[in-house]
């Protein structure tokens, strides 16, 4: 890796290591490997949001070019939201793309990865089925969104109903991510969602 | 062909024999121009005045808009170019602008930031790229007041030029979108190549935000067309002899114009994808030949249109299998009536389309075969004028007239997409008369052509005469600027 990268790198993780999000534990990073080229990165849920009280891991990636060129910036953790695939964990962003500017850094990307989950930008999808939820039923959105944050993310409060669901379709054999991926897509409806696994 | 070329061929007539192979080659190449371009008719409706420029010649013309504007308001090179790069090179207006309000304009064109940052004055400063400590020499910056390290700057548009941005490198701090002029970046770059793709990117980026200047599409030619007015108008390159629309760019489309040209290309792009489906996915059923997607994996298909039973594998009649793929059947139960007109529906859909790509398809292909034809009279002819059997100038009517056929059969395939999105009417009725007409003619045209030797003169001439007032009737009549 280019000097300036790994020089930069180092800088920054004092910098997101001395910050006060660090210290009110809202977002920290660590290295993957000794050279600096991988991180993970964790995010919490905003408050007032249905990813409150998740905790989301991130997978950073800093290529060659760095700063010059984005971080690459994928959740490993599983979330519905109309901005991050619900499949992939791939995010839409300006700022990993094109508004991209050399002098941002890793805690202004964490940061305004946060700011995402409290604010979608649904007319600007990276996954089409959960903006269409979004736009279509907020409701039910929240819903589901409050429901992946409580399986995968960790956060406390369970969505009843979405459980009994999911459970109901692994009794009859299924499997519960894709019960879950289902349901979640055909806003909650067991016999769509059933019809959608067996075709 | 005008009085001035003949002239100048029956002189070439004289030169000497290796002079003479090469002058006959140059002389066939300016044919094609010398029938279609500059050649202005008042009542012509293709007409279109235009010059080619070479790189040079641009760049020429270039500063010259540069050093007027500069000498008007008083800036640098570098920020007037880019400056009248963002205002589409529109001199008057920029000027008028600026002596209202300097300070807007440049903010409008990303030259001056909204808000300027102080400039720090200590001799050492963090460079908040780098984040390493940087005596003040080497750290500079633009109008924004936002500074870093040379290194830094190098680096960042090494990556931008890497990526095809030239003209659009912004400065590097965040939510900062004022631009780097040319002489900025020139004199922190300073490896060769990346220079000369850096100018040459620049160049690319000013041709195309100027109103009167367009790129000729031309595989590898540098060509630049100036037309006053950018109008849906034809153009042809002198240099690779690419016939082009002056407004989109893409080839040559009169009667259709530029949307609904670029509509039936996508088209045509996509539907080959959906025939290619089509023919993949679908059969017709043996009885009533009605087409049939098979979109489930049962093998018994019942045709929804007049219930024939059959096996999707070998097309014979299901009564004929065995009983084995009973529970398949509740295809055949649910007979889905509003799918089935949808399909109906999609089916004539696509028959119209194929109509009219069937047409234009094969208008392409014999446009391709006539250039063949064109080449076998070239031929044909310098034997004839090698056998003493005439000049060049006697056989030069047969040349003509192959020309002028591609140029009516070019525009006859044109006419198809053009009547494809034409509403059912009057208008479209007339269209399609025309469209007739000029298509039987250009078809006696290619008949004659094809057969040029042992056809009369007069005859061939007439024809011509005829096919081009087919045609110009058509363009006069339907092509809307």
């Amino acid at each position: 890796m280019a000097n300036i990268a790994i020089q930069r790198i180092k800088r920054e993780f004092k910098e997101v290591v001395k910050s006060e999000e660090v210290a009110k534990c809202n977002i920290r990073v660590e290295p993957k490997n000794d050279n600096f080229t991988e991180l993970r990165g964790e995010i919490q849920g905003p408050p007032e949001t249905p990813y409150e009280g998740g905790m989301y891991i991130l997978d950073i990636k800093i290529p060659e070019t760095y700063p010059f060129n984005p971080p690459k910036v994928q959740f490993v953790t599983k979330i519905w939201h109309p901005n991050i695939s619900s499949v992939t964990g791939a995010i839409c962003l300006d700022i990993l793309k094109d508004q991209w500017a050399a002098a941002m850094t890793l805690r202004t990307v964490l940061l305004s990865l946060q700011a995402l989950l409290a604010a979608a930008e649904p007319d600007d999808p990276q996954d089409a089925v959960v903006a269409k939820q979004y736009k279509e039923n907020l409701e039910m959105f929240n819903t589901t969104a409050r429901h992946w944050a409580n399986v995968y993310a960790g956060a406390t409060k369970r969505e009843v109903e979405c459980d009994s669901k999911i459970q109901q379709l692994k009794n009859m054999g299924f499997e519960e991510h894709k019960a879950r991926v289902a349901l979640s897509t055909y806003n909650w409806n067991v016999e769509r969602a059933m019809e959608h696994i067996l075709t | 062909m005008s009085q001035e070329m003949k002239s100048q061929c029956s002189d070439e007539y004289h030169s000497s024999d290796e002079d003479m192979d090469e002058d006959i080659n140059n002389y066939y190449e300016d044919m094609g121009d010398d029938n279609d371009v500059n050649e202005i008719q008042e009542d012509d409706p293709e007409s279109f005045e235009f010059e080619l420029l070479k790189v040079e010649d641009v760049e020429r013309l270039l500063n010259e808009s540069v050093e007027t504007l500069c000498k008007a308001i008083n800036v640098a090179p570098s920020l007037a170019k880019l400056l009248l790069h963002m205002q589409k090179w529109l001199s008057t207006d920029v000027i008028a602008r600026y002596r209202q309000d300097s300070s807007k304009l440049l903010r409008d064109s990303r030259l001056a930031p909204t808000n300027v940052v102080q400039v720090c004055n200590s001799p050492f400063t963090t460079c908040p790229v780098c984040l390493q400590r940087c005596p003040a020499e080497i750290m500079s910056g633009l109008t924004c007041g936002h500074r870093f390290c040379n290194d830094c700057w190098q680096q960042h548009f090494a990556v931008q030029i890497q990526t095809a941005v030239s003209t659009g490198i912004e400065c590097m701090f965040k939510d900062c979108c004022v631009l780097v002029p040319e002489d900025f970046v020139l004199q922190i770059v300073t490896n060769p190549k990346i220079r000369d793709k850096y100018q040459e990117f620049c160049f690319r980026d000013y041709v195309n935000s100027h109103p009167e200047l367009r790129f000729c599409p031309g595989p590898n030619c540098s060509t630049v067309i100036r037309a006053t007015e950018r109008k849906a108008k034809r153009v042809v390159c002198k240099e690779c002899n690419t016939c082009f629309c002056f407004r989109c760019g893409i080839d040559y489309h009169a009667p259709t114009d530029c949307d609904t040209i670029k509509k039936w290309l996508t088209k045509c792009a996509d539907d080959s994808e959906t025939a290619n489906y089509i023919s993949a996915h679908t059969k017709d059923c043996p009885k009533c030949h009605v087409c049939i997607e098979k979109n489930g994996g049962c093998n018994h298909m019942q045709c929804s249109k007049c219930k024939h039973d059959f096996c999707w594998m070998c097309l014979g009649d299901w009564k004929t299998h065995g009983s084995e793929y009973y529970e398949c059947s509740r295809y055949k139960e649910n007979p889905n009536i509003a799918n089935e007109s949808a399909h109906a529906q999609a089916r004539e859909a696509l028959k119209k389309y194929l109509f009219y790509f069937e047409r234009w398809e094969n208008h392409a292909k014999s446009l391709q075969l006539e250039e063949q034809t064109l080449d076998n009279i070239k031929k044909r002819i310098e034997e004839k004028v090698m056998n003493n059997s005439g000049t060049w100038i006697d056989w030069q009517y047969l040349l003509d007239a192959a020309f002028l056929l591609k140029k009516c059969r070019y525009t006859l395939q044109y006419t198809y997409p053009y009547a494809y999105y034409l509403d059912k009417g009057p208008r479209k009725s007339l269209f399609e008369y025309q469209q007739a007409q000029l298509e039987a003619e250009v078809e006696n045209l290619s008949w004659k052509v094809e057969r040029a030797e042992i056809t009369d003169r007069g005859d061939l001439e007439n024809q011509m005469d005829i096919a081009e007032k087919r045609r110009l009737t058509l363009v006069r009549d339907f092509l809307e600027l």
